[in-house]
Protein backbone atom coordinates (compact mmCIF):
# COMPACT_ATOMS: atom_id res chain seq x y z
CA UNK A 1 0.00 0.00 0.00
CA UNK A 2 1.30 3.55 -1.00
CA UNK A 3 -0.97 6.29 -0.49
CA UNK A 4 0.98 8.78 -1.17
CA UNK A 5 -0.09 8.16 -4.36
CA UNK A 6 -3.50 9.83 -2.96
CA UNK A 7 -1.74 12.78 -1.33
CA UNK A 8 0.54 13.54 -4.93
CA UNK A 9 -2.27 13.79 -6.70
CA UNK A 10 -5.34 15.06 -4.77
CA UNK A 11 -5.46 18.51 -6.58
CA UNK A 12 -5.96 17.09 -9.73
CA UNK A 13 -8.58 14.35 -8.83
CA UNK A 14 -10.63 16.51 -6.61
CA UNK A 15 -10.71 19.10 -9.34
CA UNK A 16 -12.75 16.73 -11.21
CA UNK A 17 -14.97 16.93 -8.53
CA UNK A 18 -15.80 20.79 -9.65
CA UNK A 19 -17.69 19.45 -13.07
CA UNK A 20 -18.71 16.98 -11.01
CA UNK A 21 -21.11 19.18 -9.48
CA UNK A 22 -21.51 20.91 -12.14
CA UNK A 23 -22.96 18.20 -14.22
CA UNK A 24 -24.95 17.31 -10.92
CA UNK A 25 -26.49 20.95 -11.28
CA UNK A 26 -27.29 21.53 -14.33
CA UNK A 27 -28.77 17.82 -14.84
CA UNK A 28 -30.90 18.68 -11.29
CA UNK A 29 -32.23 22.53 -12.23
CA UNK A 30 -32.88 21.35 -15.92
CA UNK A 31 -34.30 17.86 -15.32
CA UNK A 32 -36.79 19.50 -12.45
CA UNK A 33 -37.51 22.22 -14.57
CA UNK A 34 -39.04 20.03 -17.88
CA UNK A 35 -39.47 17.18 -15.23
CA UNK A 36 -42.73 20.09 -13.86
CA UNK A 37 -43.69 20.23 -17.02
CA UNK A 38 -44.06 16.79 -17.79
CA UNK A 39 -45.50 16.51 -14.71
CA UNK A 40 -48.02 18.99 -15.60
CA UNK A 41 -49.22 17.20 -18.50
CA UNK A 42 -49.26 13.48 -16.95
CA UNK A 43 -51.56 15.47 -14.34
CA UNK A 44 -53.34 16.65 -17.44
CA UNK A 45 -57.12 15.76 -19.04
CA UNK A 46 -56.30 16.48 -22.23
CA UNK A 47 -55.17 13.65 -23.97
CA UNK A 48 -53.00 14.83 -26.74
CA UNK A 49 -51.29 16.64 -23.72
CA UNK A 50 -51.14 13.45 -21.29
CA UNK A 51 -50.16 10.83 -23.97
CA UNK A 52 -47.08 12.23 -25.42
CA UNK A 53 -46.11 13.42 -21.66
CA UNK A 54 -46.71 9.71 -20.52
CA UNK A 55 -44.75 8.30 -23.71
CA UNK A 56 -41.77 10.44 -22.92
CA UNK A 57 -41.89 9.20 -19.32
CA UNK A 58 -42.00 5.60 -20.03
CA UNK A 59 -39.82 5.41 -22.75
CA UNK A 60 -36.75 7.43 -21.06
CA UNK A 61 -37.50 5.75 -17.88
CA UNK A 62 -37.01 2.22 -19.90
CA UNK A 63 -33.32 2.80 -21.22
CA UNK A 64 -30.07 2.88 -19.45
CA UNK A 65 -28.63 6.18 -18.78
CA UNK A 66 -25.68 5.21 -20.23
CA UNK A 67 -27.45 4.63 -23.41
CA UNK A 68 -28.97 8.17 -23.53
CA UNK A 69 -25.57 9.50 -23.45
CA UNK A 70 -24.59 7.72 -26.39
CA UNK A 71 -27.55 8.63 -28.19
CA UNK A 72 -26.70 12.17 -27.91
CA UNK A 73 -23.17 11.97 -28.25
CA UNK A 74 -23.64 9.84 -31.99
CA UNK A 75 -26.78 10.78 -32.87
CA UNK A 76 -27.18 14.73 -32.21
CA UNK A 77 -24.88 15.47 -35.07
CA UNK A 78 -26.66 13.73 -37.30
CA UNK A 79 -29.84 15.74 -36.54
CA UNK A 80 -27.87 19.13 -35.57
CA UNK A 81 -25.52 18.34 -38.36
CA UNK A 82 -22.52 19.25 -35.99
CA UNK A 83 -21.20 17.58 -33.54
CA UNK A 84 -22.51 18.68 -29.79
CA UNK A 85 -19.26 18.24 -28.02
CA UNK A 86 -19.22 16.22 -25.51
CA UNK A 87 -19.82 18.24 -22.52
CA UNK A 88 -23.53 19.51 -24.19
CA UNK A 89 -24.75 16.12 -25.24
CA UNK A 90 -24.04 14.10 -21.77
CA UNK A 91 -26.05 17.72 -19.99
CA UNK A 92 -28.88 16.87 -22.79
CA UNK A 93 -28.84 13.14 -22.32
CA UNK A 94 -29.05 13.73 -18.46
CA UNK A 95 -31.83 16.73 -18.50
CA UNK A 96 -33.63 14.61 -20.64
CA UNK A 97 -33.18 11.47 -18.42
CA UNK A 98 -33.47 13.00 -15.45
CA UNK A 99 -36.78 14.99 -16.54
CA UNK A 100 -38.75 11.51 -16.59
CA UNK A 101 -38.04 10.72 -12.90
CA UNK A 102 -38.49 13.86 -11.36
CA UNK A 103 -41.47 14.01 -13.56
CA UNK A 104 -42.89 11.40 -11.64
CA UNK A 105 -41.93 12.73 -8.05
CA UNK A 106 -43.17 16.08 -9.15
CA UNK A 107 -46.65 14.30 -9.74
CA UNK A 108 -46.46 12.73 -6.50
CA UNK A 109 -45.88 16.19 -4.69
CA UNK A 110 -48.28 18.15 -7.29
CA UNK A 111 -51.22 15.46 -5.81
CA UNK A 112 -50.57 16.15 -2.35
CA UNK A 113 -51.71 19.36 -3.02
CA UNK A 114 -55.49 19.23 -1.95
CA UNK A 115 -57.96 19.54 -5.03
CA UNK A 116 -60.35 22.37 -3.41
CA UNK A 117 -56.97 24.81 -3.09
CA UNK A 118 -56.95 24.28 -6.64
CA UNK A 119 -60.92 24.89 -7.28
CA UNK A 120 -60.40 28.06 -4.63
CA UNK A 121 -57.79 29.57 -6.90
CA UNK A 122 -60.12 28.73 -9.63
CA UNK A 123 -62.77 30.08 -8.50
CA UNK A 124 -60.89 33.54 -7.61
CA UNK A 125 -60.00 33.78 -11.83
CA UNK A 126 -56.69 32.64 -11.37
CA UNK A 127 -55.50 30.93 -14.34
CA UNK A 128 -53.78 27.56 -14.67
CA UNK A 129 -49.93 28.54 -14.98
CA UNK A 130 -50.27 30.80 -12.43
CA UNK A 131 -52.31 28.64 -9.70
CA UNK A 132 -49.59 26.33 -10.31
CA UNK A 133 -46.88 28.92 -9.59
CA UNK A 134 -48.31 30.30 -6.34
CA UNK A 135 -50.38 27.66 -4.75
CA UNK A 136 -49.46 24.14 -6.24
CA UNK A 137 -46.16 24.26 -6.66
CA UNK A 138 -45.20 25.86 -3.66
CA UNK A 139 -46.39 22.98 -1.68
CA UNK A 140 -45.53 19.97 -3.70
CA UNK A 141 -41.93 21.12 -3.59
CA UNK A 142 -41.77 20.89 0.16
CA UNK A 143 -43.60 17.41 -0.12
CA UNK A 144 -41.33 16.33 -2.12
CA UNK A 145 -38.02 18.03 -1.07
CA UNK A 146 -36.78 14.47 0.16
CA UNK A 147 -37.73 12.55 -2.40
CA UNK A 148 -35.79 15.61 -4.50
CA UNK A 149 -32.51 15.19 -2.16
CA UNK A 150 -32.84 11.18 -2.65
CA UNK A 151 -32.73 11.73 -6.38
CA UNK A 152 -30.10 13.96 -6.74
CA UNK A 153 -27.98 11.90 -5.12
CA UNK A 154 -28.09 9.35 -7.59
CA UNK A 155 -27.50 12.32 -10.30
CA UNK A 156 -24.38 12.90 -8.19
CA UNK A 157 -23.29 9.31 -8.58
CA UNK A 158 -24.63 9.41 -12.32
CA UNK A 159 -22.06 11.53 -13.21
CA UNK A 160 -19.43 9.38 -12.92
CA UNK A 161 -20.98 7.67 -16.35
CA UNK A 162 -19.96 10.98 -18.65
CA UNK A 163 -16.57 8.91 -18.54
CA UNK A 164 -17.94 7.10 -21.80
CA UNK A 165 -18.01 9.84 -23.92
CA UNK A 166 -14.60 11.18 -22.51
CA UNK A 167 -15.35 13.96 -19.98
CA UNK A 168 -12.93 14.74 -16.81
CA UNK A 169 -14.92 14.42 -13.87
CA UNK A 170 -14.07 13.19 -10.43
CA UNK A 171 -13.72 9.31 -11.16
CA UNK A 172 -12.70 9.73 -14.87
CA UNK A 173 -9.65 11.63 -12.86
CA UNK A 174 -8.95 8.91 -10.47
CA UNK A 175 -9.12 6.65 -12.97
CA UNK A 176 -6.46 8.51 -15.25
CA UNK A 177 -4.29 8.25 -12.08
CA UNK A 178 -4.60 4.72 -11.72
CA UNK A 179 -3.70 4.28 -15.83
CA UNK A 180 -0.26 6.35 -14.69
CA UNK A 181 0.06 5.37 -11.59
CA UNK A 182 -1.12 1.54 -11.53
CA UNK A 183 -2.16 1.55 -7.63
CA UNK A 184 -5.94 0.99 -8.09
CA UNK A 185 -6.52 -0.39 -4.28
CA UNK A 186 -5.46 2.86 -2.69
CA UNK A 187 -7.34 5.04 -5.94
CA UNK A 188 -10.83 3.57 -5.93
CA UNK A 189 -10.74 2.98 -2.08
CA UNK A 190 -9.84 6.84 -1.85
CA UNK A 191 -12.77 7.59 -4.78
CA UNK A 192 -15.27 5.38 -2.55
CA UNK A 193 -14.77 7.42 0.78
CA UNK A 194 -14.94 10.60 -0.96
CA UNK A 195 -18.58 9.41 -2.75
CA UNK A 196 -19.47 8.16 0.67
CA UNK A 197 -18.86 11.00 2.58
CA UNK A 198 -20.57 13.71 0.21
CA UNK A 199 -23.87 11.18 -0.16
CA UNK A 200 -23.61 10.34 3.21
CA UNK A 201 -24.06 14.56 3.74
CA UNK A 202 -26.83 15.05 1.29
CA UNK A 203 -28.81 11.96 2.79
CA UNK A 204 -28.73 13.81 6.18
CA UNK A 205 -29.70 16.83 4.82
CA UNK A 206 -32.83 15.23 3.21
CA UNK A 207 -33.57 13.46 7.08
CA UNK A 208 -33.18 16.65 8.42
CA UNK A 209 -35.86 18.55 5.76
CA UNK A 210 -38.21 14.95 6.24
CA UNK A 211 -37.78 15.87 10.26
CA UNK A 212 -38.37 19.52 10.08
CA UNK A 213 -41.40 18.93 8.15
CA UNK A 214 -42.47 16.66 10.49
CA UNK A 215 -41.95 18.81 13.00
CA UNK A 216 -44.18 21.43 11.65
CA UNK A 217 -47.16 19.55 10.98
CA UNK A 218 -47.19 18.48 14.21
CA UNK B 1 -78.13 38.77 -12.51
CA UNK B 2 -78.00 35.00 -12.76
CA UNK B 3 -80.27 32.89 -15.05
CA UNK B 4 -79.91 28.74 -14.98
CA UNK B 5 -82.31 27.55 -17.66
CA UNK B 6 -82.88 23.71 -17.57
CA UNK B 7 -79.71 22.50 -16.45
CA UNK B 8 -78.51 18.89 -16.49
CA UNK B 9 -75.56 17.22 -15.08
CA UNK B 10 -74.37 13.87 -15.10
CA UNK B 11 -71.11 12.03 -14.19
CA UNK B 12 -69.84 9.16 -16.73
CA UNK B 13 -72.36 6.60 -15.19
CA UNK B 14 -75.40 7.89 -16.01
CA UNK B 15 -76.25 9.17 -12.97
CA UNK B 16 -77.96 12.20 -13.29
CA UNK B 17 -76.73 14.80 -10.52
CA UNK B 18 -79.01 17.66 -11.99
CA UNK B 19 -82.10 17.15 -14.16
CA UNK B 20 -83.84 19.84 -15.17
CA UNK B 21 -83.03 22.81 -13.25
CA UNK B 22 -84.24 26.16 -13.49
CA UNK B 23 -83.70 29.33 -11.23
CA UNK B 24 -83.80 33.47 -11.00
CA UNK B 25 -81.57 35.26 -8.92
CA UNK B 26 -82.42 39.42 -9.09
CA UNK B 27 -79.19 41.27 -8.32
CA UNK B 28 -79.07 42.06 -4.67
CA UNK B 29 -81.18 39.22 -3.44
CA UNK B 30 -80.06 36.37 -1.40
CA UNK B 31 -81.13 33.10 -2.31
CA UNK B 32 -80.56 30.05 -0.13
CA UNK B 33 -80.45 26.70 -0.94
CA UNK B 34 -80.78 23.76 0.79
CA UNK B 35 -81.48 20.19 1.07
CA UNK B 36 -80.21 16.36 1.98
CA UNK B 37 -76.56 15.83 0.98
CA UNK B 38 -76.37 14.60 -2.93
CA UNK B 39 -79.31 16.59 -3.71
CA UNK B 40 -77.23 18.43 -6.14
CA UNK B 41 -76.31 21.25 -4.27
CA UNK B 42 -73.19 22.42 -4.57
CA UNK B 43 -73.14 21.15 -8.22
CA UNK B 44 -75.09 23.74 -9.41
CA UNK B 45 -73.38 26.47 -7.35
CA UNK B 46 -70.37 24.78 -9.20
CA UNK B 47 -71.76 25.46 -12.27
CA UNK B 48 -72.49 28.88 -11.93
CA UNK B 49 -69.06 29.76 -12.10
CA UNK B 50 -68.06 27.35 -14.80
CA UNK B 51 -65.84 24.67 -11.95
CA UNK B 52 -68.29 22.41 -13.14
CA UNK B 53 -69.66 21.45 -16.58
CA UNK B 54 -73.42 20.67 -18.14
CA UNK B 55 -74.46 18.60 -20.17
CA UNK B 56 -77.75 20.37 -21.09
CA UNK B 57 -78.74 23.83 -20.76
CA UNK B 58 -77.72 27.34 -20.10
CA UNK B 59 -76.69 29.58 -17.49
CA UNK B 60 -76.22 33.28 -18.01
CA UNK B 61 -74.35 35.89 -15.48
CA UNK B 62 -74.74 39.06 -16.22
CA UNK B 63 -76.44 38.24 -19.56
CA UNK B 64 -72.87 36.15 -20.44
CA UNK B 65 -72.78 32.36 -21.13
CA UNK B 66 -71.08 30.31 -18.64
CA UNK B 67 -70.70 27.56 -20.96
CA UNK B 68 -70.14 30.00 -24.51
CA UNK B 69 -66.70 28.66 -25.94
CA UNK B 70 -66.53 32.74 -26.55
CA UNK B 71 -67.06 32.95 -23.10
CA UNK B 72 -63.74 34.54 -21.31
CA UNK B 73 -64.14 32.00 -17.85
CA UNK B 74 -61.39 33.50 -16.12
CA UNK B 75 -62.72 36.54 -16.39
CA UNK B 76 -66.62 35.97 -15.24
CA UNK B 77 -65.09 33.76 -12.42
CA UNK B 78 -62.88 37.30 -11.25
CA UNK B 79 -66.34 38.36 -10.85
CA UNK B 80 -68.16 35.94 -8.78
CA UNK B 81 -66.56 35.20 -5.22
CA UNK B 82 -66.80 31.37 -3.86
CA UNK B 83 -66.50 30.09 -0.29
CA UNK B 84 -65.97 26.60 0.71
CA UNK B 85 -66.98 24.66 3.45
CA UNK B 86 -63.20 23.57 4.02
CA UNK B 87 -62.46 27.19 3.97
CA UNK B 88 -59.44 26.18 0.90
CA UNK B 89 -57.30 28.88 2.00
CA UNK B 90 -53.61 28.37 0.91
CA UNK B 91 -51.55 27.24 3.83
CA UNK B 92 -48.14 28.34 2.64
CA UNK B 93 -49.11 32.05 2.29
CA UNK B 94 -50.12 34.50 5.13
CA UNK B 95 -53.32 35.83 5.82
CA UNK B 96 -52.45 38.73 3.97
CA UNK B 97 -51.21 36.93 0.94
CA UNK B 98 -54.02 34.75 0.83
CA UNK B 99 -56.56 37.63 -0.19
CA UNK B 100 -53.77 39.32 -2.26
CA UNK B 101 -53.21 36.63 -4.85
CA UNK B 102 -55.99 36.79 -7.09
CA UNK B 103 -56.24 40.53 -7.14
CA UNK B 104 -52.20 41.38 -7.52
CA UNK B 105 -52.60 38.47 -10.79
CA UNK B 106 -55.63 38.62 -12.01
CA UNK B 107 -56.87 42.24 -12.07
CA UNK B 108 -53.41 43.16 -11.76
CA UNK B 109 -53.41 45.78 -9.17
CA UNK B 110 -50.42 46.77 -7.22
CA UNK B 111 -49.15 45.05 -4.07
CA UNK B 112 -49.32 48.24 -2.12
CA UNK B 113 -52.94 48.89 -3.69
CA UNK B 114 -54.29 44.86 -2.79
CA UNK B 115 -52.59 44.71 0.99
CA UNK B 116 -54.66 48.01 1.64
CA UNK B 117 -57.13 46.27 0.05
CA UNK B 118 -56.52 43.24 1.98
CA UNK B 119 -56.55 45.27 5.47
CA UNK B 120 -59.79 46.70 4.82
CA UNK B 121 -61.49 43.38 4.05
CA UNK B 122 -59.97 41.71 7.25
CA UNK B 123 -61.50 45.10 9.19
CA UNK B 124 -64.85 44.28 7.63
CA UNK B 125 -64.67 40.85 8.75
CA UNK B 126 -63.20 41.76 12.23
CA UNK B 127 -59.74 39.51 12.32
CA UNK B 128 -57.68 42.33 10.98
CA UNK B 129 -54.87 41.99 13.89
CA UNK B 130 -54.73 38.47 12.06
CA UNK B 131 -53.27 39.57 9.00
CA UNK B 132 -49.51 38.32 9.37
CA UNK B 133 -51.02 34.50 10.60
CA UNK B 134 -50.88 31.55 8.33
CA UNK B 135 -53.71 29.87 8.15
CA UNK B 136 -52.74 26.98 9.94
CA UNK B 137 -52.82 29.45 12.99
CA UNK B 138 -56.37 30.60 13.09
CA UNK B 139 -59.43 28.66 14.31
CA UNK B 140 -61.89 27.54 12.23
CA UNK B 141 -64.46 30.62 12.08
CA UNK B 142 -61.61 32.77 11.60
CA UNK B 143 -59.87 30.78 8.70
CA UNK B 144 -63.63 30.54 6.81
CA UNK B 145 -63.86 34.42 7.63
CA UNK B 146 -60.43 34.92 6.06
CA UNK B 147 -62.13 32.96 3.16
CA UNK B 148 -64.65 35.71 2.16
CA UNK B 149 -62.33 38.37 2.35
CA UNK B 150 -60.46 36.27 0.19
CA UNK B 151 -63.49 36.07 -2.32
CA UNK B 152 -64.71 40.19 -1.64
CA UNK B 153 -61.18 41.36 -2.28
CA UNK B 154 -61.99 40.84 -6.20
CA UNK B 155 -65.00 42.89 -5.72
CA UNK B 156 -66.96 40.46 -7.09
CA UNK B 157 -70.79 41.43 -8.04
CA UNK B 158 -71.89 37.38 -6.63
CA UNK B 159 -70.76 35.96 -3.99
CA UNK B 160 -71.64 31.95 -3.49
CA UNK B 161 -71.38 30.22 -0.57
CA UNK B 162 -70.99 26.07 -0.65
CA UNK B 163 -71.77 25.04 3.07
CA UNK B 164 -69.97 27.94 4.68
CA UNK B 165 -70.29 26.83 8.36
CA UNK B 166 -70.90 22.84 7.65
CA UNK B 167 -67.32 21.93 9.05
CA UNK B 168 -67.50 24.37 11.60
CA UNK B 169 -67.47 24.17 15.38
CA UNK B 170 -70.90 25.14 16.64
CA UNK B 171 -69.50 28.20 19.03
CA UNK B 172 -67.78 29.51 15.76
CA UNK B 173 -70.81 29.45 13.57
CA UNK B 174 -72.35 32.39 14.10
CA UNK B 175 -69.15 34.82 13.55
CA UNK B 176 -69.53 33.65 10.40
CA UNK B 177 -73.11 33.89 9.82
CA UNK B 178 -72.34 37.59 11.21
CA UNK B 179 -70.51 38.55 8.19
CA UNK B 180 -72.54 37.02 5.56
CA UNK B 181 -75.90 38.54 7.11
CA UNK B 182 -73.78 41.97 6.74
CA UNK B 183 -73.50 41.13 3.39
CA UNK B 184 -76.19 40.25 2.55
CA UNK B 185 -77.68 44.09 4.48
CA UNK B 186 -75.51 45.86 2.22
CA UNK B 187 -76.70 44.48 -1.09
CA UNK B 188 -74.11 41.97 -2.55
CA UNK B 189 -76.09 39.58 -4.53
CA UNK B 190 -75.78 35.80 -2.62
CA UNK B 191 -76.43 32.11 -3.49
CA UNK B 192 -75.95 30.13 -0.60
CA UNK B 193 -75.96 26.35 0.25
CA UNK B 194 -77.03 25.79 3.80
CA UNK B 195 -78.82 24.00 6.26
CA UNK B 196 -78.68 27.20 8.82
CA UNK B 197 -82.40 28.02 8.41
CA UNK B 198 -81.84 30.70 11.13
CA UNK B 199 -79.38 32.70 8.36
CA UNK B 200 -81.88 31.91 5.40
CA UNK B 201 -85.00 33.68 7.50
CA UNK B 202 -83.02 36.28 8.63
CA UNK B 203 -82.26 37.34 5.05
CA UNK B 204 -83.12 34.73 2.19
CA UNK B 205 -85.49 36.70 -0.20
CA UNK B 206 -86.26 33.25 -1.56
CA UNK B 207 -85.18 29.54 -0.56
CA UNK B 208 -84.65 26.82 -2.88
CA UNK B 209 -85.18 22.77 -1.60
CA UNK B 210 -83.99 20.34 -4.05
CA UNK B 211 -83.62 15.99 -3.62
CA UNK B 212 -82.12 13.84 -5.92
CA UNK B 213 -81.35 16.63 -8.53
CA UNK B 214 -84.10 18.43 -8.97
CA UNK B 215 -85.71 21.90 -7.51
CA UNK B 216 -89.21 20.78 -5.74
CA UNK B 217 -89.64 23.82 -3.58
CA UNK B 218 -89.11 27.42 -4.34
CA UNK B 219 -90.44 30.20 -2.32
CA UNK B 220 -90.09 32.99 -0.52
CA UNK B 221 -89.25 32.55 3.60
CA UNK B 222 -93.17 33.05 4.58
CA UNK B 223 -94.76 30.37 2.11
CA UNK B 224 -91.17 27.98 2.90
CA UNK B 225 -91.15 27.77 6.67
CA UNK B 226 -95.26 28.06 6.64
CA UNK B 227 -96.71 26.65 4.18
CA UNK B 228 -94.23 24.11 2.01
CA UNK B 229 -96.14 22.25 -0.17
CA UNK B 230 -93.84 19.35 -1.01
CA UNK B 231 -93.59 16.45 0.98
CA UNK B 232 -90.36 16.10 0.91
CA UNK B 233 -89.40 19.35 2.16
CA UNK B 234 -92.15 19.00 4.82
CA UNK B 235 -90.14 15.78 6.14
CA UNK B 236 -87.10 17.88 5.76
CA UNK B 237 -87.91 20.79 7.72
CA UNK B 238 -89.34 18.85 10.32
CA UNK B 239 -85.94 17.34 10.69
CA UNK B 240 -84.00 20.19 10.69
CA UNK B 241 -86.07 22.75 12.45
CA UNK B 242 -86.83 20.00 15.48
Amino acid sequence: MDWAVITDNMGYMLGGLGLTFQMTLIALSGGMFLGCFLAMGRLSSKKWVYYPASAYVHFFRSQPLILVIFWLYFLAPVFVGRPLGAFYSTMIAFVFFEASYFSEIIRGGIQSVPKGQVMAAQATGLGFFTIQRYVVLPQALGNMAPALITRAIVIFQDTSLAYVVGLREFLRRVNLVDTREVRSVELYCFAAVVYFVICTLGSLFADHLERKREASKA
Amino acid sequence: MIEIRNIGLWYRKGQKILDNVSATVGEGSTVVICGPSGSGKSSLLRCINGLETFQEGEILVNGISVQNPNTNIYRLRANIGMVFQHFELYPHMTVTENITLAPMHVLKISKTRARQKAMELLERVGIADQAAKYPGQLSGGQQQRVAIARGLAMEPALMLFDEPTSALDPEMIQEVLEVMVDLARDGMTMVVVTHEMGFAREVADEIIFMDHGRIVEKGNVQTFFNHPENERTQQFLARILR
